[in-house]
């Protein structure tokens, strides 16, 4: 028997049909798996352990909130729909203060979304988080 | 002068090389910068807020419900185990932020306290998810 011996063929052949199909699945996968967080939110920030009275007390403007949601802007009540405009007049008198937030941790937290929502509105440049030690 | 009318080829030739090369490239891209949001398992009613923004990179979802408990992952955890989930997702993806989903009524405190152990993980962009007022 007369044996041919087979020359191999000295190029590798790669299917390149197949492996386009599974890069482009493979690239689609991800491209779509990238774009699925769909959340809102606000910043906030929190002061490191610096106790809003270090600053100078004219810098700061104070916005507490109790334990039954009650608030206040630099001590003076308020209706939480109001928050925005008490803190507008607060920036006008102190223009570069930031907004510290007191709040108790019973305090609902809609209500400090709100508040820290009506300071960043009312276009104070830091807003920071602190807790009620009370 | 003779012309040499030269033949134009009439199947078009795709070039298949820089066409790979730009796909792998791509995919590569899309693979690294994936990041899968694992969903926290509720559903609380967001807080409304006029400055919510758009949370892109938002990739640690942290929900407190109304009564205080915190969920994430599909399961509900103590507030010793958010930083060890946190540092967990940092690890596979170190530019992610955190968005902390809590109920409107949610108490305050568990809110700071969510959020101190997130920076804890060294997750720098830490926002409370609101909804968008329309």
């Amino acid at each position: 028997m007369r044996r041919t011996r087979k020359r191999h063929d000295e190029e590798a052949e790669i299917n390149i049909t197949p492996m386009l199909d599974i890069v482009f699945i493979m690239l689609i996968f991800f491209i779509v798996t990238t774009s699925f967080v769909r959340e809102f939110g606000v910043d906030i920030n929190r002061p490191d352990n610096t106790p809003p009275k270090d600053q100078k007390v004219s810098e700061v403007i104070a916005v507490r909130i109790n334990e039954l949601g009650e608030v206040s802007v630099d001590d003076r009540p308020t209706d939480v729909g109001r928050v925005r405009a008490l803190i507008e007049s607060g920036l006008a008198s102190k223009p570069e203060a930031s907004v510290v937030v007191i709040a108790n941790r019973q305090a609902d937290a809609g209500i400090l979304v709100t508040v820290i929502d009506g300071a960043r509105s009312a276009g104070a440049s830091k807003v920071s988080l602190a807790e009620d030690a009370s | 002068m003779a012309r040499k009318h030269a033949q134009t080829e009439d199947d078009s030739e795709i070039n298949i090389t820089p066409m790979l090369d730009i796909v792998f490239i791509m995919l590569i891209f899309f693979i690294v910068t994936t990041s899968f949001v694992k969903e926290t398992g509720i559903d609380p009613i967001r807080p409304e807020a006029d400055t919510a923004e758009h949370k892109s990179r938002g990739n640690i979802l942290v929900a407190v419900s109304e009564t205080g408990r915190i969920w994430m992952q599909k399961k509900e955890v103590e507030l010793s185990q958010v930083r060890a989930l946190a540092e967990g997702v940092v690890s596979e993806s170190p530019e992610s932020s955190a968005v902390i989903i809590a109920d409107r009524g949610a108490p305050t405190g568990v809110v700071i306290d969510v959020m101190d152990q997130v920076r804890l993980a060294k997750v720098n962009q830490v926002s409370i998810g609101a909804e968008q007022k329309n």
